[in-house]
């Protein structure tokens, strides 16, 4: 993600360049058409004359022209071209039908329905178009009209029950990462029926709710719910909150003499015996009563528990780099100052710079890293609807 | 009919969760995937629940990889293969001879996925990882909690969903720019840098403003919004979110609690008061929550068109959800594969008009589908297939 320049909208470098997107998504699915534009496509974004409400959402920053920037919408809303429609009004609706029409992709939040556009009667006259509507809780169904934001869908979903201490409340998880995996998803329905519309010429709705989305990215928890008679150490259908204790028994976050480490027993507990009996750690693990196979679940608990007494002694930074010399997958638990130095991403290379109006801004890069075709910040998030002229033209609207 | 992947042929190496999350995915769609397992292998065969619930639709090929002949099987697989995907330790694959430039020799349009932990350069380079690992390095441990706790973290192996999710968004791209480039390419994926990149708000802002975020409980990240979190209801352990996003939310909470005098306190006038004075703000919610069903709180505020949500378990979400219940999202696979009886899955949640995906099939035993795999990707006959079976390359 490196060099920003305001290149034409596709890249030709992009693994997606030549692609279209229409981006009606709200903060539900707009991490979806954030991937779809880091990977190349030209987004076009729909706001409305005023700007989009995505605009005013915080942290913020003041930029090189002394203008207030949402560091939200830099983060989320770049690399995009930016369209002013007026929904309420006639005109702005049959530009919208247009540029829809025009597109290879549309990814839309409810906005289709609202704005009095059928999905069928677009597909009738542009049979390739791909279109994908995000909802909530889906068009039919009890909860279909429930208003949601990322923490009820996360309690709805089954991820803030994961979540947190038996003396904390259940916690939903940083920033809304429940709309991100909405957003993967939106991004997946575009490309898997893209791919089906360049091989056959037909295109389709694909429908996405984030409560279904949800719940499909738990882990264990529709396994406990479905399996839990043929897990050894499953009391009942569902695994009570306990902070960082994995369903396994096997991970946990232990305090050291100066930070916390993720540390665990898995792939090999023997491994990991070898390592406390080398330094005279291993207490009373050796006993039988933590080999009896009638108790499968005893050695790994005490094992956790002297692994407690063990990295309470240590120095955090020196003892997650000497478990990792070692091939221990343990994690030191860094907050984002700590990350923003991480040597790794330093040396790889990795972030990226966002403009911010005559000033840049280091952040995130991309997270996943495309030989031939690389992410790359392309373009600032534009004004809003500062490039409507320019893209009316291209797809040939006359007023 | 036919699924939107129809035709596109997937080798998968992947084993735990991160991996086969991502050929779950490709699989549902309908693309051949075919994953590479082994009896010498224990840890990634249909034993045990887990694998059970990330390999469905996915075709079962036996390859013991210590020996030479399954090197060749398998390079003569990956010649074929569309994407080759795998998330073993870095430079596995190229000591059995299958690794990108080899592969890409030979098969040049080949899209090639290696997740591994920390991708494959820097001096990080071979630390091993798991999701919570990940959780632990790139600040969502730190940050998912409250003040003063960093041993919480996401409950799950949140990342490792994420890992999948990307992946398969990235092959699809790759396979898009194939079609105008007619080359494939090599993906470098490195789950840690998908962790970092979620807290993507909190970077830009540590940058821009040397502002370090703190964990913050339930509290919203972007918006200034309370009440906002969630609040216990009668019965043991049960809980409802509650996210009042403007003022007119807040009006209709306070009509609904039948207008309270303390809640008529000016200082929860505005949005910016009632996030300062949350604190107690919460605890005259929570008197009023604690009376009720978690249900009843949800019904309340929905019918007022406040959003609010039962903080669903597992089991609420399979046996008690009346919205997953309409909409069919839990069924189960129309074969029993390796396991005895049909394997309940939750559907991919992407509802195609034209190309249903509605084909669910369990895990399969290991090597399973020697035969037809063989005999479809590398024309070998049946007999070819047993007899490499009784050589032992097949197990």
């Amino acid at each position: 993600m490196r060099g920003m320049t305001d290149n034409p909208a596709s890249d030709p470098t992009g693994a997606l360049a030549g692609v279209r997107v229409l981006d009606l998504a709200d903060e539900r699915a707009i991490y979806g058409t954030k991937l779809l534009a880091d990977l190349g496509a030209d987004v076009i974004r729909i706001e409305p004359p005023e700007g989009d409400r995505l605009r005013r959402r915080g942290p913020f920053a003041a930029g090189g022209d002394g203008e207030e920037h949402s560091l939200y919408y830099v983060y989320y809303g770049s690399n995009r071209r930016s369209v002013a429609l007026d929904l309420e009004s006639d005109d702005g609706r049959a530009r919208l039908r247009r540029l829809a029409l025009a597109s290879d992709v549309v990814i839309e939040t409810e906005v289709l329905p609202r704005a009095g556009i059928e999905v069928a009667a677009l597909l009738e006259e542009q049979p390739a178009l791909v279109v994908v509507s995000v909802t909530s809780f889906g068009t039919a169904g009890p909860w279909a009209g429930f208003a949601s934001t990322d923490l009820v869908a996360g309690a709805l979903g089954g991820f803030v029950a994961t979540t947190g201490d038996v003396d904390t409340k259940p916690l939903n998880g940083y920033g809304e990462l429940h709309h991100g995996t909405t957003g993967a998803y939106a991004a997946i329905g575009a490309l898997s029926a893209l791919y089906h519309a360049r091989e056959t010429g037909e295109g389709q709705l694909v429908e996405l709710a984030v409560h279904e989305a949800v719940p499909s990215c738990l882990e264990h928890v529709l396994m406990w719910a479905w399996h839990h008679e043929a897990l050894p150490f499953a009391e009942g259908d569902v695994l009570p909150r306990r902070a960082s204790l994995h369903w396994s028994d096997a991970y946990e976050v232990m305090g050291a003499r100066d930070g916390s480490v993720m540390v665990t027993v898995t792939p090999d507990p023997m491994k990991q015996l070898a390592w406390l009996i080398e330094v005279g750690a291993e207490a009373d693990l050796l006993d039988p009563r933590y080999q009896d196979p009638e108790e499968p679940r005893a050695f790994g608990l005490r094992m956790m528990e002297v692994m407690r007494d063990w990295v309470a002694n240590w120095d955090v930074e020196e003892f997650f780099f000497e478990a990792q010399r070692r091939h221990f997958p343990y994690g030191w638990v860094l907050s984002p100052d700590r990350v923003a130095a991480s040597p790794q991403l330093e040396d790889r290379g990795w972030w990226g710079e966002y403009d911010l109006g005559g000033s840049t801004v280091r952040g995130p890069g991309a997270p996943y890293r495309l030989e031939e075709t690389p992410v790359a910040s392309r373009r600032r998030a534009a004004t809003p609807g500062g490039d409507t002229a320019e893209v009316l033209a291209e797809i040939g609207w006359v007023d | 009919m036919a699924r939107p992947l129809e035709g596109v042929r997937v080798l998968d190496f992947t084993h735990v969760l991160a991996g086969p999350f991502a050929t779950r995915i490709l699989g549902d769609l309908g693309a051949d995937v075919v994953k590479v397992v082994s009896e010498a292998r224990p840890g990634n065969t249909p034993v045990g629940s887990y694998y059970r619930m990330w390999n469905r639709n996915k075709r079962s090929l036996a390859l013991d990889m210590s020996t030479e002949r399954a090197r060749e099987i398998a390079r003569a697989l990956a010649e074929r293969a569309d994407v080759v995907i795998e998330n073993f330790s870095p430079r596995v694959l190229d000591r059995w001879g299958i690794g990108y430039e080899a592969i890409a020799e030979v098969n040049p349009g080949v899209t090639y996925v290696q997740m591994s932990g920390m991708g494959d350069s820097g001096p990080w380079r071979d630390f091993v990882s798991y999701a919570p690992t990940v959780h632990a390095l790139s600040g969502l441990t730190y940050l998912t909690g409250v003040e003063g706790r960093e041993d919480i973290g996401i409950g799950n192996s949140f990342n490792d969903h994420q890992a999948g999710l990307h992946a398969a968004t990235v092959i699809l791209a790759a396979l898009e720019r194939r079609r105008a480039s007619g080359r494939g390419q090599r993906v470098d994926f490195a789950q840690y840098e998908l962790g970092v990149q979620l807290t993507g708000a909190a970077l830009l802002d540590y940058f821009a403003n040397e502002e370090a975020h703190r964990p913050g409980g339930n509290r919203h990240r972007y918006e200034v919004a309370a009440p906002h979190d969630t609040y216990p209801c009668l019965g043991e352990d049960r809980w409802v979110a509650i996210a009042v996003m403007t003022d007119q939310h807040w009006h209709r909470l306070r009509a609904l609690l039948g207008d309270p005098e303390w809640a008529r306190d000016p200082r929860y006038d505005t949005a910016r008061g009632r996030v300062d004075h949350s604190d107690e703000l919460d605890a005259h919610l929570e008197r009023w929550t604690s009376t009720l069903d978690a249900t009843e709180v949800q019904d309340l505020l929905q019918g007022a068109g406040v959003a609010a949500g039962v903080v669903q378990t597992g089991a609420d979400l399979v046996h008690r959800d009346p919205q997953l219940a309409a909409t069919g999202f839990f069924t189960e696979t129309e074969d029993s594969g390796a396991y005895e009886g049909p394997t309940p899955v939750d559907r991919l949640p992407l509802r195609f008009s034209k190309t249903p995906v509605d084909q669910y099939r369990a895990p399969r035993a290991v090597g399973a589908d020697n035969v037809a795999v063989l005999g479809e990707w590398l024309d070998m006959t049946e007999a070819d297939v047993r007899a490499e079976e009784a050589g032992g390359t097949l197990r």
